[in-house]
């Protein structure tokens, strides 16, 4: 594989439920150095799916303008996230029987091995997005690089992620319709792991990134992605919790969980009084921030429960008839929490107390300090795993769509 | 029934008829009693009015929770139904959703009887969150569809209900507990009708509270003892889980006040407890006091609360001349749906299930945690 040179400009778009935040970097020696950043208010997805097209992508044209007259270049192709329950992932398999008489593998070998795993339909109506490489096995035992070896089974796995067609289809044309191209997708849980996650946690490392509208996770296994998955929860539903029990608007919610909200409820909180404005005038009104923690507490760790059991649930189906344990032998490096929700106090300690993992907030790696924030782990991330990325892994086109989709990005 | 009772109790599905047969033996003359159910079982032979629906459809089976059955059960009826709601001012309807027959038939049973011209109060159930997503399910569209065709809606989250169980109760407890509170809830507004009143009401007061179709409803209940047991009466009703279900109304224009005590209590003491209760749930409009002596209650005193705002803002302050009035009974803005407030800001979205659970619906609901009492 040579690698294809990287584009000189990268710009990504991070299209959250709450938030749409665009990075435009200049490559120099393989490291990102920001030319502009914007992030706006997004306007028309709910939960993670899009509910008002028109809406949204005029939000993303607004980031797209802002970065290019930030930084007075112009955009031509973009890297878009991928989050929530519509991109949905599963391990596809293929493999060769090597040929008996000399039992060397060959660069041909990998690559039928490759295309055999690729030759596998995604499910109808769904197009393939992405390949994410994981372990290659040389008779049941992992290889980083098995040509010269010998073995009789050379079987390669990828994580594929495949979206519904028309969903897609239409997230690829809200890019188009500015004359840029998508340059490719990236799974935003990934996006948030590589900028939070050095080379040594991806021995084994779990990502949360809890957004707004979904929380998504990723499981990385000796380097390499074991499995994802998206709960449709984030941290809206924090908000509404709250705004449903103390009866105050989504606003007023909002400024009290970032001011007083916690995702451990301990007896102490029971005996506070806070006020919500605090200035103790008209309208002002006070509150148990027993309340508070009790009701954000109770969504974030079964949130979080949730995440546990998707985990466990995917890892059974990739193992089957294996009992599969999270524990800090499986994952040494732990839990690493970014997403906005991550700013949720005691998050790390809800997080420990339910997986019974050692977990911590992730800050992103990134050399200008206004983004080394939880819930820029993702936007800087797709930026970190687009350098990493190109060439994305060896793919061929199978099947009109993937053509298609290849078109786009032509 | 030799002359028409001023209120009838409907008991409609298994939940329904059976609050309604617990509840009859403590109820005043005034008050018919009706039960209606496709399951025969539920019907017994007794001096309640009794309607078995859907007799071709289910053939006295019951629905297995179909919700399409008992539809067609209940409009099968449409005849007798009507007979029964005949010259009757105030219907009361109970009933548990989620199942077939609560579920299809409650919005049949409320229009008939709105249509008959009677002035129609729902009490109705939800299931647990444990119950899963079919009934959930079942249960939001009938509220929905409920609420379009009652005066006066009142839901019951029996999720909310499980909050006043300890948590390690047995299920069997959880479900009691529900048929308690709503038992409650309904002899405290029945007792309102019942001969010797301190301060007495009609049925009348009923009908004005509640004279639109499709109005926020509010309705709390509270139980007081000892000494200063109005007051205490006043507060238990304020803290009432049924005022502070998500989205419940929290101030309303009219309200409707029972305070029944033992023959000990003062009138001083009604009107504090009334006081009270207006300060939290407002009342502005118009306060309708009914305050009773019953000697079985000792020193117990029962305060139950009902009120109704009308429906939407007033209308703008210069109609345009020649403008077709608006007629009164049409909901001007779509009713603000069950499922809207109980999910909050996700009203209106479609559901998100995990594990059978509709998780848009806050977690403290969905576990029953009891939040601490505000400040």
């Amino acid at each position: 594989m040579t690698p294809k040179p990287l584009p000189s400009l990268i710009a990504v778009i991070d299209i959250g439920t709450y938030k749409t935040a665009s990075l435009l970097g200049q490559i120099i020696d393989g490291k990102a150095r920001m030319l502009s950043f914007s992030e706006r208010r997004t306007d028309g997805v709910v939960k993670g799916t899009v509910t008002d097209l028109e809406k949204l992508t005029q939000c993303v044209h607004e980031v797209v303008n802002d970065i290019e007259r930030g930084s007075g270049r112009a955009v031509e192709q973009v890297y878009l996230s991928l989050s929530g329950p519509a991109a949905e992932g599963e391990r596809v398999k293929g493999f060769v029987a090597v040929p008996a008489h000399d039992g060397k593998i060959t660069a041909k070998d990998v690559t039928d091995a490759i295309l055999s795993a690729k030759r596998l339909e995604p499910p109808s109506g769904r197009a393939t997005i992405l390949y994410m490489r994981q372990p290659t096995m040389l008779d049941n035992r992992p290889v980083s690089n098995p040509v010269g070896m010998a073995g009789k089974r050379l079987e390669v796995n990828f994580w594929r992620v495949t979206m519904e067609e028309g969903n897609m289809r239409m997230r690829v044309g809200m890019v188009n319709g500015m004359s840029i191209k998508v340059r490719d997708f990236i799974l935003a849980s990934h996006a948030a792991a590589c900028a939070t996650a050095s080379d040594a946690d991806k021995q084994g490392v779990l990502v949360i990134d809890m957004g707004a509208g979904t929380t998504d996770w990723i499981l990385y296994y000796k380097e390499h992605i074991l499995c994802a998955g998206s709960i449709p929860v984030g941290g809206e539903h924090l908000t509404n919790d709250l705004s449903v029990a103390l009866r105050i608007s989504r606003e007023t919610a909002e400024d009290l969980k970032l001011r007083f909200g916690s995702a451990m409820h301990r007896e102490n909180d029971v005996n506070q009084t806070i006020w919500k404005d605090g200035d103790k005038g008209v309208g002002d009104q006070q509150f148990n921030r027993g309340t508070i923690t009790q009701v954000l507490s109770l969504r974030y760790q079964e949130t979080i429960e949730f995440v546990r059991k998707d985990v466990l649930r995917r890892l059974e189906a990739i193992f089957p008839g294996h009992a599969v344990k999270l524990d800090q032998n499986m994952i040494p490096s732990g839990v690493i929490l970014t997403g906005g929700s991550a700013s949720l106090a005691d998050a790390a300690e809800a997080v420990q107390q339910v997986t019974g993992l050692s977990a911590r907030v992730g800050v992103p790696n990134f050399e200008n300090e206004s983004l080394r924030k939880p819930e820029y782990a993702g936007v800087v991330g797709l930026m970190t795993a687009a350098i990493a990325d190109a060439p994305p892994p060896v793919r061929r086109p199978s099947g009109f769509l993937a053509q298609l989709k290849e078109l786009f990005r032509l | 029934m030799s002359t028409p009772a001023s209120i009838l109790l409907v008991g409609l599905g298994g939940a329904g008829c059976s609050m309604v047969t617990r509840l009859s033996a403590q109820l005043p003359a005034e008050i018919a009693v009706a039960l209606l159910d496709t399951d025969a079982r539920s019907l017994p032979a007794g001096t309640a009015a009794t309607l078995q629906l859907g007799r071709a459809q289910t053939r006295g089976m019951g629905t297995g929770g179909e919700a399409a059955l008992g539809l067609a059960s209940a409009e099968s009826e449409e005849a007798a139904l009507r007979r029964l709601f005949t010259g009757i001012p105030v219907v009361v309807l109970v009933t548990g959703l989620g199942g077939g027959t609560g579920s299809g038939a409650a919005s049949v049973v409320a229009g008939l009887a709105a249509e008959c011209g009677a002035t129609v109060l729902s009490f109705a159930t939800m299931p647990f969150s444990h119950e899963g997503e079919r009934r959930m399910r079942q249960a939001n569209d009938a509220t929905v569809k409920l609420g379009q065709k009652c005066h006066g809606l009142v839901v019951v989250h029996n999720d909310l209900l499980l909050q006043q169980v300890s948590p390690d109760a047995p299920l069997s407890e959880s479900f009691a507990a529900a048929d308690n509170w709503v038992g409650g809830a309904l002899r405290g507004l029945a007792s309102a009708f019942a001969p010797g009143a301190l301060i007495a009401v009609d049925p009348a007061a009923l009908r004005s509270l509640l004279s639109t179709p499709g109005s926020p409803t509010l309705f709390a209940f509270g139980i007081g003892e000892g000494e200063g047991a109005a007051m205490k009466a006043a507060r238990a009703a304020c803290d009432c889980p049924l005022a502070h279900a998500p989205g419940a109304v929290a101030k309303v224009a009219s309200l409707f006040v029972t305070v029944a005590g033992g023959s000990a209590m003062t009138s001083t003491e009604a009107f504090e407890a009334v006081a009270a209760v207006r300060a939290r749930f407002g009342g502005e409009t118009s306060t309708v006091l009914c305050a009773r002596i019953d000697s079985a209650l000792g020193d117990r005193i029962e305060v139950s609360v009902l009120g109704a705002s009308l429906p939407a803002p007033k209308a703008p302050a210069k109609p345009k001349k020649g403008a077709k009035a608006e007629d009164p009974a049409q909901p001007i803005f779509e009713f603000a749906t069950e499922e809207s407030m109980r999910r909050g800001l996700f009203g209106g979205t479609p559901m998100t299930f995990i594990d059978g659970q509709d998780v848009d619906v806050p977690a403290y609901i969905r576990k029953a945690v009891r939040l601490p009492a505000s400040p």
